[in-house]
């Protein structure tokens, strides 16, 4: 409450310190640290929101939780705690999720400043918009292991949260997942499907096959099976990892790679017994049998849980230990089939859940220098609001927080805050969807809550139910968005629209992406001569693998095989399910943006949720181009 | 203490219990740095909010013990950054008030008040910590400090906010200068710092030290004008010749080195405690001896001075 000691600050400092209301959203590793800042500062008139409730896993950084208050929400915990050294302030806190169209312009316009807490992408873009909608000054900040940033956003002064591109999350085609892994983490995204399959919110991605059991009756799907036989742990594991490989090896073009190909258990695994694996360290790797009992024991254990449910659906979690051991012990015996080296129950949980390391230091260091910031931007000090870096280990000057030069200003192009806000989307308009173009590319993609739009004044989507537009199921070609067509996008509860300019090009290969997004014409060039070298360099990777495998075949030496061109071709038509999934894998760049906290499933659940309102579709990531598959 | 009996699982002794709270830092420092924490024992002398953060950061992080070691009582200053100690807290000296918060940041860490200026203990005292880290005491036993760790190779920590402004001294390889050799000290027990060709927050540290022993306080919001003038008298007579950083130059930061205040105390208090912990991982950056916070130019820094 330095405020409130005469002297501590200038007299226009402390009233502003008095006076402002702030808004912090998120209530986690910096949220926290950045609540104990502002009250000790002498803010008095807060108010933080956060949707999630305390884990064991936050205690060691999020300082205002205990033991006592897990499973509590993080908001009202935060402030109590805040309460317990200094009961002179007004602190309103929220249990809610900061999208939510509760917070809406009013909401955010009654604060002086925003800061962001937060630790996914969306809700941040979400919280960018409505700051520069309602021209409020905005500090983001995220903190990744050792690492952390801090940055300021002004309408008009400053790049918003979207000017720049972000990196995005790594992706896998689909058959790889469901036919061919090659690496321990294809076998992890496979089981985490598997999981969702068998006991959770069932998508059409399923990855064990449709069982037959007679021949006069229809196939039913694996669940239903799973059902009907109880959830009983030996038939599941027979039919997991014995019969739905049998069923892989039936497909005779699969396996033309030998390296990919799975070899069979014989069924007399099913008889050995129970091997305990209760005491093992969870940094070893165990045996076989220990896998099979442990996969046996969490099937038992899950069944119960679900059972539990009456009848809904379980939702998977990294902190749930049963749910674990279920993944570590499908994620070994598939590597094991596969012939891929099997990984630890740590090391695992780490792929498994996205675990990005979180320690109180970083947090701390970051929260400091967002109330530092806040004091600068208040006293409207902006050209002092640059970015702040904090780096793992000092550079060659010694420096550990590193500011940039200047505040650098807004992108004249950005597609958020400039006002000629244009994006060009590359498509095929023959496959996309409205429904695709509103779920996957306006919502998803481009961070929307509630989009309206109009091309040559037609409505094609309205945010508005009543309006009963079922435009969904057509392409878009069939509604007349064709190549040139402009489409107004308007999405009022951001307060933000954008002119999408339609670019068609027909989709020749499943290799190819759904749809990209470009700022301009320039970029699009830009990808394309990309793409035409990356090909060219592809053609000649490929031609010496598949040519290596013919000479093996013979015993010939390797290193003598020149490239010819031709017959790939015919490699990549094996099967009909090239599909690309997200499996929220998020590249990590010291200067691209951090995440808060370690807790990074946000996105996980943004995909399944999206996956069940729009069936089978999935979005690849690699910057700026992403694919889905029916 | 923990409720569930802990179980032992071949992790150097890790309950399960405790590697579910420890779960994303050991993903960051592995088992072996958090073993090395489960043993490693501090002394941290003066608990205001320096203090409180870098006793908090030690807690979380899962060291072996900590005894808070203050024998001053509660003022109204540390309402700026003291988050441990309670508003309605009936004890009056700083390191009891803080304990009961303390410890609830983790019962896994023994955590003790010690109430008994450091001046009274005896040179073997600080042998039986791995890291020692004093605040908030006076330059003059900040040397002696010095000298005494160096003797005993014990890891040494010296760190003060002033407003928003910090700094820390470092001994952690026993090798690069002992505080008056970066702060000099002359015959009358005054510092003469050494202004030529060093970074201007060390001139400003160099002053704020200066004005510690020449009025046995640091700077006050109650006398901020006088002080601050003090200060600019004081940084004048440091610098002998025109090369040297004059008083103007501080010109934006006078007005903000009043109390320990919080985000300044967050960011050195962590960075304290995180150079701590890397010193016991054994990954520490060597040779720097000191790290200044500048807060008008946002710059976290170590230098070998």
């Amino acid at each position: 409450m330095a405020a409130t000691i005469v002297g501590v600050f200038q007299p226009e400092m402390q009233n502003l310190i008095k006076d402002s209301k702030i808004l912090l959203v998120g209530a986690g590793g910096i949220g926290c640290e950045v609540l104990k800042n502002l009250v000790l500062t002498g803010f008095s008139d807060l108010e933080v929101i956060d949707l999630d409730t305390i884990e064991v896993s936050n205690l060691n950084r999020q300082f205002l939780f205990n033991k006592q208050s897990v499973g509590k929400a993080k908001s009202h915990v935060a402030r109590e705690s805040v309460l317990k050294f200094n009961p002179n302030v007004n602190i309103k806190s929220y249990l809610g999720n900061i999208m939510d169209q509760n917070y809406d312009a009013s909401f955010f316009s009654r604060f002086k400043l925003v800061i962001n807490a937060l630790d996914n992408k969306k809700a941040r873009a979400h919280v960018n918009r409505m700051c520069l909608s309602v021209d409020i000054p905005l500090i983001e900040s995220g903190t990744m292991g050792y690492s952390g940033q801090v940055e300021f956003i002004k309408k008009g002064v400053s790049l918003c949260y979207e000017c720049l591109p972000k990196p995005e999350p790594k992706s896998y085609p689909m058959c790889t997942i469901r036919n061919t892994p090659k690496e321990p983490i294809h076998c992890i995204i496979w089981a985490k499907f598997l999981f969702n399959q068998l006991f959770g919110e069932s998508s059409l991605d399923d990855v064990s096959m449709e069982v037959n059991e007679k021949d006069d009756l229809p196939k039913i799907s694996a669940r239903e099976w799973s059902i009907k036989n109880n959830y009983d742990p030996t038939k599941m594991f027979k039919k997991i990892f014995i019969d739905d490989i049998q069923y892989l090896l039936n497909m005779k073009d699969l396996f033309k790679n030998k390296r990919t190909e799975p070899i069979l258990m014989s069924e007399s695994i099913l008889k050995e017994d129970y091997a305990d694996y209760s005491h093992e360290s969870d940094l070893k790797i165990l045996d076989l049998f220990q896998y099979i009992s442990m996969f046996k024991d969490s099937i038992v254990k899950i069944k119960n849980k679900l059972d539990l449910t009456n009848g809904k659906n379980l939702v998977w979690d990294k902190d749930d230990d049963d749910f674990m051991n279920f993944i570590v012990s499908c994620t070994n015996l598939r590597s094991n089939i596969f012939g891929i080296p099997l990984k630890s129950h740590f090391d695992i949980k780490s792929m498994a859940g996205n675990i990005i390391p979180a320690i109180a230091t970083a947090n701390a260091i970051i929260a400091g220098q967002i109330v530092i910031h806040a004091l600068r931007a208040l006293s409207k000090n902006y050209e002092r609001c640059q970015s702040v870096f904090l780096r793992a280990k000092p550079n060659h000057k010694g420096a550990i927080l590193v500011k940039d030069k200047k505040l650098e200003s807004p992108n004249p192009n950005c597609f958020v805050c400039s006002v000629h806000g244009e994006l060009i989307l590359r498509l095929d308009t023959t496959r996309i969807t409205v429904r695709q173009l509103d779920e996957l590319i306006l919502k998803k993609k481009l961070n929307m809550v509630l989009p309206d739009v109009m091309a040559d004044n037609r409505i094609l989507i309205s945010s508005n139910e009543d309006d009963e537009l079922d435009l969904y199921s057509f392409s878009l070609n069939k509604i007349q968005v064709v190549h040139g067509s402009r489409l107004k996008v308007d999405d009022y509860f951001q307060n933000y629209s954008v002119i999408i300019m339609i670019h068609h090009k027909e989709k020749a290969t499943d290799e190819q992406p759904d749809f990209e997004i470009f700022n301009n014409m320039e970029d699009l060039r830009k990808r394309d001569e990309q793409l035409i070298a990356e090909e060219n360099a592809k053609i000649v990777q490929e031609t010496y693998d598949c040519v290596i495998e013919e000479f093996e075949k013979d015993d010939y030496r390797v290193d003598k095989v020149k490239p010819t061109y031709g017959s790939i071709r015919n490699e990549q038509t094996d099967t009909d399910m090239m599909e690309t999934i997200d499996s929220e894998h998020e590249v990590s760049d010291a200067k691209e943006s951090l995440t808060d906290s370690g807790d990074q499933e946000v996105s996980n659940e943004e995909i399944l949720a999206l996956k069940r309102k729009s069936g089978n579709e999935e979005e690849t990531s690699e910057p700026k181009k992403s694919r889905f598959d029916e | 203490m923990s409720d569930v009996k802990p179980r032992m699982n071949g992790d150097g002794g890790m309950s399960v219990e405790e590697k579910k709270v420890y779960d994303r830092q050991i993903r960051l420092w592995g088992h072996d740095g958090q073993n090395k924490l489960r043993t490693m024992k501090v002394l941290l002398i003066g608990m205001q909010g320096l203090g409180a953060e870098i006793a908090k950061n030690l807690i979380l992080a899962g060291i072996n013990s900590i005894t808070l070691k203050d024998h001053t009582d509660v003022s109204i200053l540390d309402r700026c950054s003291q988050f441990l100690i309670p508003h309605d807290s009936q004890e009056r000296n700083r390191a009891k008030a803080s304990i009961i918060a303390a410890q609830l940041l983790n019962p896994n860490v023994k955590v003790s008040a010690d109430t008994t200026p450091i001046e009274d203990n005896d040179e073997s005292f600080i042998t039986s910590f791995d890291v020692v880290i004093a605040t908030e005491c006076s330059p003059l036993i900040y040397r002696k400090l010095s000298d005494e760790c160096r003797k005993s190779k014990v890891k040494l920590f010296i760190a003060d906010v002033y407003g928003l402004f910090g700094y820390f001294y470092q001994d952690l390889n026993f090798k690069l200068n002992l505080y008056d050799t970066v702060f000099p000290f002359d015959d009358q027990n005054n510092i003469v710092p050494i202004i030529k060709n060093k970074p201007p927050t060390y001139v400003l540290a160099s002053a704020l030290l200066k004005f510690q022993l020449d009025f046995h306080r640091k700077p006050n919001p109650d006398t901020s004008e006088k002080d601050i003038e003090e200060l600019k008298a004081i940084i004048d007579s440091i610098s002998p010749d025109e090369e040297c950083i004059k008083p103007d130059y501080f010109n934006e930061y006078y007005c903000e080195l009043f109390c320990e205040l919080s985000p300044s105390t967050s960011i050195v208090g962590a960075v304290v405690a995180q150079n701590a912990i890397n010193s016991i991982m054994g990954n520490l950056v060597e040779g720097y001896n000191m790290f200044f916070y500048d807060h008008y130019e946002h710059e976290g820094k170590f230098h070998a001075i």
